[in-house]
């Protein structure tokens, strides 16, 4: 990953934002600061877990299975590792940019990430609260079709950027 | 082994050091839409008619961040003020999917190209798969 200014550039807009805002409505403005907080102490146990996992793929598991489970030689494995995964993973997506973007760099296909984040809109922990929302038909007709969209979307995403790369070089 | 957990640990927390910038400035700003754009806003944005409720619900769930349940709760609520499912369920999975804050963050770690085209066909499957998912329901009801 490169170093990147745009982190500290986006930083400091949203401070000066804070500023004006709280010249205006010092109260409301408060309240968001509040709710920032709140968010970050919310994700920072996600983000450790998401940064020891990270560390220990890196350990454990070289390029070579890399490509073999999640590379362009993975076929329906593949699928399913990355769509199981993103079903499961936890937390706010942007939590799991840094470790996608690692696998991405040591041969993971760019499908299977792209379907990852496509299949985190199935979120099992809230299933409860949407089928007392929507009812059971809603969220079976949902999740089947979240599944089949994340893998669609992958494939068209992948075929893209194979695309793409063929023609830059 | 244990010297190159170190040394991927280490790694790992550069990573984390490298990216606080941006994740404390998209953590700043899901603050503010949290606190200045309220649940209300969104009602009154919502009539029932499936093209206006899905762009609605493209639009608002694209600029909105929060847990994901947050969508569910207001989604739940729309349908009972009336809107449609194609408005809701463009509302839910555009929210998850689609992050117009996060943008900046997506960009700088996965390159320009990868995360405009996701985001693309992100906007893209919103509407069909609201629409597929209105319609298979309507074949159970």
């Amino acid at each position: 990953m490169k170093k990147n200014k745009s982190g500290l550039v986006m930083l400091g807009i949203v401070v000066v934002l804070y500023a004006v805002l709280f010249f205006f409505n010092a109260d409301k403005t408060l309240t968001a600061l509040k709710e920032s907080l709140g968010v970050l102490k919310m994700i920072i146990p996600i983000l450790v877990l998401v940064l020891i996992l990270t560390a220990l793929l890196n350990t454990f598991i070289d390029e070579k299975s890399i490509s073999r489970h999640l590379g362009d030689e993975s076929g329906l494995k593949g699928w399913l590792l990355a769509l199981i995964g993103g079903i499961l993973s936890h937390g706010p997506g942007y939590v799991w940019y840094p470790m996608l973007q690692n696998l991405r760099e040591r041969g993971a296909k760019d499908g299977l990430i792209g379907a990852f984040i496509y299949a985190r809109a199935v979120k099992i922990p809230w299933i409860p609260l949407m089928i007392a929302y929507f009812g059971w038909t809603f969220i079976v007709v949902y999740t089947v079709y979240v599944v089949l969209g994340a893998w669609v979307q992958g494939v068209l995403l992948g075929k893209y950027m194979n695309c793409n790369r063929k023609k830059g070089s | 082994m244990l010297q190159k957990l170190k040394s991927a640990l280490k790694n790992a927390a550069k990573t984390l050091y490298v990216i606080s910038p941006m994740l404390l400035a998209v953590i700043g700003l899901v603050g503010l839409f949290k606190t200045f754009v309220t649940p209300q806003m969104l009602h009154t944005l919502f009539n029932g008619s499936a093209l206006h409720d899905m762009l609605m619900g493209v639009g608002f769930g694209g600029v909105s961040v929060g847990q994901p349940f947050l969508s569910y709760i207001i989604g739940g609520e729309l349908l009972d003020e009336g809107a449609s499912f194609y408005g809701v369920t463009a509302f839910i999975l555009a929210f998850v999917t689609l992050g117009v804050v996060q943008l900046p963050m997506e960009f700088s770690i996965f390159g320009f190209r990868f995360a405009l085209v996701r985001n693309l066909l992100s906007l893209v499957f919103a509407f069909l798969l609201s629409v597929t998912i209105t319609a298979t329901l309507r074949l159970f009801a």
